[in-house]
């Protein structure tokens, strides 16, 4: 039996050399454990999506038998922005083909839709400090880091690690995402944050721009794995400091990211293959 | 047999991270239950294995969590050992003993995480204390005291020797 003595020095020379080891030789040694993250992750799929579905089935099971006491009002709400949205949509219609014309007209070059993967949101970070949500989409489905990530509504984050059958999407309201966004009105370009608060703020828009609050920001498509003009958020309020070079202005997210169940994946923002869009060579999409 | 079974404890800590304790979640504050697991290994298996283990469970859980690797490899690790030498350390480890100690490693822990973080300002780092590093360390030391309590309900956990519930 080996002596608490010798257990104690094994322990903490172990720990020494751990630290010294991830300290020294980052790249090397979390390199080394990324060679072991398929098959681990591959193991924890099975218990992961077990769990997953029986904690979706039970939330189905309470939305559609017990919860239903406000139905009878939302239902009522529903069908009065189904009647908004139709007109709406009408002239949205007319103004697509208004604009088709002049597309036509101008012989500007169409552009190819996205290449999109659907995956089911089966987990949220496991820390508290980041806000991320774990898809069930990986490795061996085509998706790799720094794909965008959406719904129909809009723009959800991007993939920020992946496993075998998992990958972890970091939402557009963790500060340590950054996607190239777009005043629709004014067409300012700035880059979208997301907030300690989980809300998302737009910087670097220049101190001349007529922003205002109620403008929409989508993406602008120039870098990073999205098309040009997803929806991102809405300005609810504009900073300008006094001898800043940029303003600085607060957005409500387009997407409720906190109750996400399904996104899309894009694997190719302009229609290309996935193999041309991942290409380190510069020829497909560009890393951040 | 030992090795089948923390292997299934590090399966089984993910989806209940992941997936179920989103849900027990207080102010969208919810425990880290690998550093409480880690920690309670150290504590009645001794510091090697909460090494190992906190080692195992802190790179499974990172899997699933858009922070750094070296910093969830060496808190859950850091958690285990420092566990392991309080049990020898201490002669009497009762629930509310782990659940300071816990308080401390997971404050500890907490605090160098948002001191990692790039970019941000004063108020950001002070805000994150107290918003997210507090809450989640006392929540963790509830949690802990909780499970070393039920624990010394169901087993009799000799290797800290002096812990007794009915007493």
């Amino acid at each position: 039996m080996r002596s608490p003595y010798g257990a104690r020095r094994l322990a903490l020379g172990l720990f020494a050399f751990l630290l010294a080891a991830l300290f020294l030789f980052p790249g090397q040694s979390q390199g080394l454990l990324e060679y072991l993250d398929g098959p681990v992750g591959q193991l924890v799929r099975l218990p992961l999506e077990a769990v997953s579905s029986l904690d979706q089935g039970i939330s189905n099971m309470w939305q559609q038998y017990v919860a239903l006491q406000s139905v009878e009002d939302e239902n009522h709400r529903l069908r009065q922005e189904i009647e908004w949205l139709r007109g709406q949509n009408n002239q949205l219609r007319e103004a697509a083909s208004a604009t088709q014309r002049l597309t036509a007209l101008l012989q500007f070059k169409e552009q190819a839709l996205p290449t999109m993967i659907a995956a089911q949101v089966i987990g949220r970070d496991a820390s508290n400090r980041y806000k991320s949500v774990i898809v069930n989409k990986g490795d061996s489905d085509g998706i790799q880091k720094d794909m965008g990530v959406i719904t129909p509504s809009g723009v959800v984050g991007r993939v920020v690690k992946t496993t075998g059958a998992t990958s972890v999407v970091l939402l557009v309201t963790d500060p340590n995402n950054a996607i190239a966004g777009l005043i629709q009105r004014t067409r300012d370009e700035g880059i979208v944050e997301g907030t300690l608060q989980g809300r998302a703020k737009l910087k670097y828009i220049p101190m001349l721009s007529a922003v205002k609050e109620g403008d929409y920001v989508v993406t602008s498509g120039l870098v990073g794995g999205f098309p040009r003009g997803l929806a991102i958020g809405t300005i609810t309020g504009i900073s300008r400091e006094e001898g800043a070079l940029f303003q600085t202005a607060e957005l409500a997210p387009e997407v409720d990211v906190n109750h996400v169940e399904e996104v899309l994946i894009i694997q190719a923002p302009h229609g290309q293959s996935v193999d041309a869009a991942t290409k380190p060579d510069g020829t497909g999409r560009s890393q951040p | 047999m030992k090795f089948l079974l923390y292997g299934g404890l590090v399966l089984l800590l993910v989806p209940v991270q992941t997936t179920l304790l989103p849900h027990v979640a207080v102010w969208g504050i919810k425990p880290d239950l690998g550093l409480v697991v880690a920690a309670v290994v150290g504590l009645v298996a001794g510091e090697l294995e909460g090494l190992l283990v906190g080692l195992a469970i802190g790179w499974v859980l990172n899997l699933y969590s858009a922070g750094d690797l070296w910093l969830s490899l060496v808190t859950t690790a850091g958690a285990g050992l420092f566990a392991g030498l309080l049990g020898r350390q201490v002669a009497q480890v009762t629930p509310t003993i782990l659940a300071i100690g816990l308080l401390f490693l997971s404050m500890a822990g907490g605090l160098v995480a948002v001191l990692s973080m790039k970019n941000s300002t004063l108020s950001d780092t002070w805000w994150m204390v107290q918003s997210v590093v507090v809450p989640q360390a006392c929540f963790d030391a509830v949690l802990g005291a909780g499970l070393l309590w039920v624990l010394g309900q169901r087993f009799m956990l000799q290797r800290l020797g002096t812990f007794d519930p009915y007493s």
